[in-house]
C-alpha cells in the first residue's frame, strides 16, 4: 500500500483513547477517591481493562449501567444508584463521576445530579463529589487527564492560609516518574501537594490484607489547601491557561506558577533543579550531583552509537516533548514526532526544539499509527519510542521499538518504567542506545561482508 | 462451606433493595430439589463493579471482529474502536495476508459537529476510501452509543454503499452499548445481522463431503479453534466454516451446505444454530472440546449423529491414540493439582466447559458462574418458554426465519432424530448447574465486592476469571488463570490443550514466588527466648 491511496477519513490505527479514559487516572491518584463514570456499563468497563492491563493492578472503577430505558427518561437515577452503592461497598472521601457519549447526547446534568444527591444524603454525608463532563467525542484520553486535573483543583481548592508546601502538577506519567520526582523533591528538602500521585495507588505493594481502596494518593485536604502553596511547578508546557491548574491557582489566589518540561533530559532535569535551588534554602545535594555527573558520563560514553539514530516518537504531549528533548542532546535524529492529541502548542515546541536538526522533523498532530508507518518509511527510520501500539510497526515492517508511556500492553512493568529525572533520562537513553546497538550487532558482519567484498548472492548463499 | 446464613452476612452490607436484588442470583446447589432457579440477564446493579460489558463489545468485539477478511468499521467517538482493537486474542491467518484486516481498527472518530449536525456523510465518505483502498469484499458498520441516540441511519448508509458497490457485502449493526443488559444483546444482534445478510449469500448448493460440519461459537482464543479443527480433519469432518474465530466471509456465506452445526458457546451463537435448522433444516449439537472426557464425548457425539462405521472406527482410534499419548503428559501436573480447589467465573459458557478439566485434574470448583448468560445456559433449554421477556430483552429485535424453499434439506429423518435425542444434546444444551455438586455456589454477574467476600470465606487455590479481577485476586494471594484470554497462553482446547492447561495450572499452584509471601519479620516471634527450668508438666 502506498502513501498516495491512504484512506484519510478514516482513523486507521488511532493513537488515541476517550476523554474518560484519561481522566480516571487523575482520580486514581487522590486518597481514598473512587470513580464512577455515567454512561453505558461496557465505558467503565472497557476502560478498567485496559489500564489493568498496562498497570497489572486492580482498577476498580464504578458504571451506572445506562440502559435503553434510560436513554429515553433519563439517567439520573442510575447515577444516584450507584453512588449510593459505591458510597456504601467503598465509603470513600471523594468520588470523581465522569460523562460519557451517551450521557452528553442525552443531556445530562452531572453537577445538578451531584449536588442532590448529596442534599438527599443529609447531614451526616460527607464525601466530596468531583463532576466532569468527559464526552467521548470531545477530545482523546489527554485531553480527559487534563479536564479531570482541573475540574478537581477547581472544585476543591478553598482560600487557605498560608503554609510551606508547593503545588506540583504532573501529566500522565508513570508510577515509577512520580516516586523520582517525590524523591527529587524530598532530596531537597521541600515541601509539597503533588497531584496526582499515582505512585502508590497505581503500582501498590503486595500487602495483606487486601485494601479496597488501595493505601496512596493525594491527600484531600492537600488539595483543598493548595491555594496557600508558596508556589506552583506544573509539568506541563502546552496548557492552555484556561485548562491550566497552575494558572488557576495563580490568578485566583496569587501562588507564583513555574510552567516548567517535564524533567527529561539533562536540561530539563537543570531547569527544574534551579527552580527548586529557589524555591528551597538548601544547596543542590551531593547525591543528585553524583547522579547528574553519572548522567553525563552515560551520555559521553553512548554518543558514539546515537548518531545512527533515526528515530519515530508517538506519545502523549509532555512525553513526546520530553523524548525529543533527550534526543535531541545526544544526537539521536527526531525525524518524525506524533500524537492523538490536537495540542497546538506542543507543534510549536517541537518545531523550535528540532529547528536546528540536519533533517526538518516531521510533526503529526491528530495523528494515527498508519501515517506515522508511512512516514517511518519515508524517512528511513530505525528506531521507534512509543506505547505498545506500535508494535505493529515493529512487526510490519522490523523498526525496533522502545516502550513509553500508556499503554504497554505487551510487556510487564509498564507502570515501572522510569524515564524522568537524570536517573529516568539515563535509564531510558541506556534503552534507547542498547536498542540501536542490538540492531547493529544483529548484522553488522554480514553489513561488512557485503560492502566490502559487494557479492550480496555470494553472501546469501553463504548461510 | 457457604450457607445462607453466610450469604445473608455478605449481602447484608448491600443497600436492602440491592440486597434482595442479588440474592436471586446466588445459589447453593441443592442435589435434592429438581430445579433450582436463579435470576439472570438481568440489569445490572449501578455503582457495583460489575465485569460485565456491552452490546458493543458483544457485537463488534465478540462476533463479528473474529472474522478475518472483513473490514470492521465502527461507527462512532474513537474510544470504543480502540478498545475493541485486538483485544480478544482471537487468532486468524490468511493465504492472502492482505486480505486479513485483524490488525486494523477503523473508526470513524465522530467529533462533537459530527454529533450534532450527524455521522452519516462522514461514514459514507470513510466506506469510499475503505473500498477503494483495501478492496474488502465485506464490511460491517458497528455502531457505538451516540450513533442511535442522534438519529443516524447506519442501515441506510449500508444499502446505499451496496447500490454504490455491488461486489460488496455491506452489513449494518445498531449495538449501541445501552442496548440490553451486557454483551448478550450484542450477540444477538450480530446473530441477526449475519443470518440475514450473510450466511447463505455464497452460491455453494452441494455439499462438500458427507461429514460437513460448521463450528459455532469458537472464537480461536490461544488457538483453541485451529486445535480443534486439526482433530475433526485428522478424523475425517470437512470443516465448512468457524463461527467466528479465524472465520471468513468466503467460508461463512456458504454455512447453509453444511450438515451438522456444533455448538461450543451456547450463549454467543445459539440464534444462529436455532435459524440454521429452521432455515435450512440443520440440527445442531452441545460439544464442549475443553477437557479430554468432554472432548472424547463431543467425538462420540458427533460420530453417532453421522452412524457412520468408518467415522466411528477413526474417531475410537484417534481417542485412543491421543488418551495414551496426553496420559502420561498429565501425571506429574495431577500430582501438584489434587485436591485443591477453584473458582470458575466466566463469561457465557466458559464458566462451565472448564469444570471438566478441572476435574480431571483433582480440582473441585466450588463456585461458577457467567457474566452475561441467561437463565437457560444455568438451567438448561427446556426452561425458555418460562422466560418472561423483559423491557430490556424486547428492545432487542427477534429475527424469524422461514425454511428456505430450494435449499432446505432434511439431514436427519424425524424418526431418527428423536431416537438420537435420547442419546447426544441435539439442539439441547443442559446448562451448568446440573453437573455442579452438593453445596457448591453458582453467581451470576459476579462482582468484584463478592468475589473478595466468597474468596476470604471459601479460600480456593486457584481463580480462573478475567483481567478485570485477575489482579484483586492475586492481591489477595490466590493464584489466577484468565479465562478470557489465557494469560497469552493456550490453546486449551482437544487433548493437546488439556496438557497445556494442566501445566499452566500447576505451574501457577507451585510458583516458588508464593513461599515469600509472608515476610521473615512475620514468621518469627516477636520475644524470642529460651527454657530454663521446667518447672511443672502440669503448669
Amino acid at each position: 500500500m502506498t502513501k498516495q491511496n491512504r484512506v484519510r477519513n478514516v482513523t486507521e490505527n488511532p493513537c488515541n483513547m476517550c476523554m474518560p479514559m484519561g481522566a480516571i487516572v487523575p482520580f486514581k491518584g487522590i486518597e481514598n477517591a473512587m470513580i464512577i463514570i455515567h454512561g453505558s456499563q461496557g465505558c467503565a468497563t472497557y476502560m478498567r481493562r485496559h489500564m489493568a492491563e498496562h498497570f497489572n493492578e486492580p482498577i476498580d472503577v464504578a458504571s451506572s449501567s445506562i440502559t435503553e430505558q434510560g436513554t429515553i427518561y433519563g439517567g439520573e437515577n442510575n447515577l444516584k444508584k450507584g453512588l449510593e452503592n459505591v458510597m456504601q461497598l467503598y465509603k470513600p472521601e471523594l468520588v470523581g463521576i465522569l460523562s460519557t457519549c451517551l450521557a452528553e447526547t442525552i443531556g445530562e446534568d452531572l453537577g445538578r445530579t451531584a449536588s442532590s444527591f448529596t442534599r438527599e444524603q443529609g447531614e451526616g454525608f460527607t464525601a466530596r463529589l468531583v463532576p466532569v463532563s468527559t464526552p467521548g467525542y470531545g477530545g482523546g484520553h489527554y485531553e480527559g487527564y487534563i479536564q479531570a486535573l482541573y475540574s478537581i483543583v477547581v472544585q476543591l481548592s478553598q482560600k487557605t492560609e498560608k503554609h510551606d508546601r508547593i503545588n506540583v502538577f504532573v501529566p500522565h506519567i508513570s508510577p515509577a516518574d512520580i516516586r523520582e520526582i517525590k524523591r527529587i523533591l524530598e532530596l531537597m528538602e521541600i515541601k509539597y501537594t503533588l497531584l496526582p500521585d499515582i505512585s502508590e495507588t497505581l503500582d501498590s505493594p503486595y500487602i495483606q490484607p487486601y485494601r479496597r481502596i488501595p493505601a496512596g494518593g493525594t491527600p484531600l485536604q492537600e488539595i483543598e489547601a493548595m491555594p496557600g502553596a508558596r508556589a506552583t511547578i506544573e509539568f506541563m508546557t502546552m496548557l492552555e491557561d484556561e485548562l491550566s491548574p497552575g494558572k488557576y491557582l495563580e490568578s485566583e489566589f496569587g501562588v507564583p506558577l513555574y510552567r516548567l518540561p517535564l524533567p527529561m533530559g539533562i536540561e530539563a532535569c537543570d531547569e527544574l533543579l534551579r527552580v527548586l535551588k529557589k524555591l528551597s534554602s538548601k544547596a543542590v545535594p551531593e547525591v543528585i550531583k553524583k547522579e547528574r555527573g553519572r548522567l553525563l558520563d552515560a551520555m559521553v560514553d553512548s554518543h558514539k552509537y546515537n548518531g545512527a539514530g533515526r528515530a519515530a516518537v508517538f506519545a502523549e504531549p509532555e512525553v513526546l516533548y520530553g523524548v525529543t528533548r533527550i534526543m535531541a542532546e545526544n544526537g539521536i535524529l527526531p525525524a518524525v514526532l506524533a500524537t492523538g492529541s490536537k495540542s497546538p502548542a506542543l507543534k510549536k515546541l517541537l518545531q523550535s526544539l528540532t529547528a536546528d536538526c540536519d533533517e526538518k522533523a516531521i510533526i503529526l498532530l491528530d495523528s494515527d499509527f498508519v501515517s506515522i508507518q508511512d512516514h517511518c518509511a519515508n524517512r528511513k527510520i530505525n528506531l521507534a519510542v512509543g506505547n505498545s501500539d506500535g508494535r505493529f510497526i515493529s512487526e510490519q515492517v522490523g523498526i525496533p521499538l522502545v516502550r513509553i508511556g500508556f499503554p504497554i500492553h505487551d510487556r510487564i512493568g509498564g507502570q515501572r518504567i522510569l524515564s524522568v529525572g537524570y536517573n529516568g533520562t539515563m535509564m531510558l537513553m541506556d534503552r534507547i542506545t542498547n536498542t540501536l546497538l542490538a540492531e547493529k550487532l544483529s548484522s553488522y558482519r554480514q553489513d561488512m561482508y557485503q560492502s566490502l567484498y559487494k557479492y550480496p548472492s555470494a553472501a546469501a548463499n553463504d548461510h | 462451606m457457604i450457607n445462607n446464613r453466610i450469604l445473608d452476612e455478605i449481602l447484608g452490607q448491600y443497600p436492602v433493595k440491592v440486597k434482595k436484588n442479588r440474592k436471586k442470583h446466588i445459589v447453593i446447589k441443592d442435589a435434592d430439589m429438581d430445579r433450582q432457579e436463579i435470576d439472570a440477564n438481568t440489569r445490572t446493579i449501578p455503582g457495583v463493579i460489575t465485569n460485565r460489558g456491552c452490546a458493543y463489545a458483544g457485537c463488534k468485539g465478540v462476533v463479528l471482529g473474529p472474522l478475518k477478511d472483513v473490514v470492521h468499521i465502527v461507527h462512532g467517538p474513537v474510544g470504543c474502536g480502540y478498545y475493541a482493537w485486538l483485544t480478544r486474542r482471537n487468532k486468524a491467518k490468511s493465504e492472502d495476508p492482505t486480505k486479513n484486516y485483524m490488525t486494523y481498527c477503523f473508526s470513524t472518530d465522530m467529533q462533537e459537529s459530527d454529533i450534532v449536525f450527524g455521522g452519516e456523510k462522514k461514514l459514507t465518505r470513510m466506506i469510499d476510501e475503505v473500498v477503494e483502498v483495501f478492496k474488502p469484499e465485506a464490511v460491517t458498520i458497528s455502531a457505538t452509543c451516540p450513533v442511535g441516540l442522534i438519529g443516524d441511519d447506519i442501515g441506510q448508509v449500508a444499502k446505499n454503499a451496496h447500490a454504490k458497490y455491488p461486489e460488496v457485502n455491506f452489513t449494518a449493526y445498531s449495538c449501541e452499548g445501552y442496548k440490553g443488559v451486557s454483551q448478550s444483546a450484542g450477540h444477538h444482534i450480530a446473530n441477526n445481522g449475519l443470518m440475514q445478510h450473510v450466511i447463505g449469500q455464497g452460491n455453494m448448493e452441494e455439499v462438500p463431503s458427507s461429514f460437513t460440519l460448521n463450528i459455532l461459537g469458537e472464537y480461536n482464543i490461544g488457538g483453541d479453534g485451529w486445535e480443534i479443527k486439526q482433530m475433526l480433519e485428522e478424523i475425517g469432518y470437512h470443516i465448512q466454516t468457524v463461527m467466528t474465530g479465524d472465520g471468513s466471509y468466503e467460508e461463512l456465506k456458504n454455512a447453509h451446505v453444511s450438515n451438522l452445526n456444533l455448538v461450543q458457546c451456547h450463549r454467543s451463537i445459539n440464534y444462529i444454530a436455532d435459524m440454521l435448522e429452521i432455515k435450512y433444516g440443520t440440527p445442531w449439537l452441545k460439544v464442549n472440546f475443553i477437557g479430554i472426557d468432554s472432548t472424547i464425548k463431543s467425538l462420540r457425539d458427533m460420530a453417532l449423529y453421522f452412524s457412520d462405521q468408518g467415522l466411528m472406527e477413526r474417531t475410537e482410534a484417534y481417542i485412543m491414540r491421543e488418551l495414551q499419548k496426553v496420559e502420561t503428559l498429565l501425571e506429574p501436573y495431577k500430582r501438584i493439582c489434587e485436591g485443591k480447589t477453584a473458582f470458575c467465573f466466566v463469561g457465557g459458557s466458559r464458566g462451565h466447559h472448564y469444570q471438566g478439566l478441572y476435574k480431571e485434574l483433582g480440582i473441585d470448583t466450588i463456585l461458577a458462574g457467567y457474566e452475561f448468560a441467561h437463565r437457560d445456559d444455568y438451567e438448561g433449554r427446556e426452561i425458555i418458554d418460562s422466560i418472561k421477556l423483559d423491557a430490556d430483552s424486547q428492545n432487542i429485535p427477534n429475527l424469524t426465519v422461514e425454511p428456505d424453499v430450494n435449499r432446505y434439506r432434511v439431514k436427519v429423518s424425524p424418526e431418527k432424530m428423536e431416537e438420537l435425542k435420547e442419546k447426544i444434546p441435539l439442539n439441547y444444551y443442559e446448562g451448568m448447574m446440573r453437573s455442579m455438586h452438593e453445596g457448591s455456589i453458582i453467581v451470576d454477574d459476579l462482582n468484584h465486592y463478592e468475589t473478595e467476600e466468597l474468596i476470604r470465606i471459601l479460600k480456593p487455590d486457584i481463580f480462573s476469571s478475567g483481567i478485570k479481577d485477575k489482579y484483586v485476586v492475586q492481591k489477595m494471594g490466590i493464584p489466577t488463570k484468565q479465562l478470557h484470554n489465557y494469560d497469552y497462553s493456550g490453546p486449551y482446547a482437544g487433548f493437546g490443550g488439556a496438557v497445556n492447561f494442566a501445566r499452566d495450572i500447576a505451574m501457577s499452584l507451585a510458583s516458588p514466588t508464593w513461599n515469600y509471601t509472608v515476610p521473615p519479620w512475620h514468621s518469627k516471634p516477636l520475644l524470642e527466648g529460651k527454657i530454663l527450668e521446667r518447672v511443672s508438666d502440669n503448669a
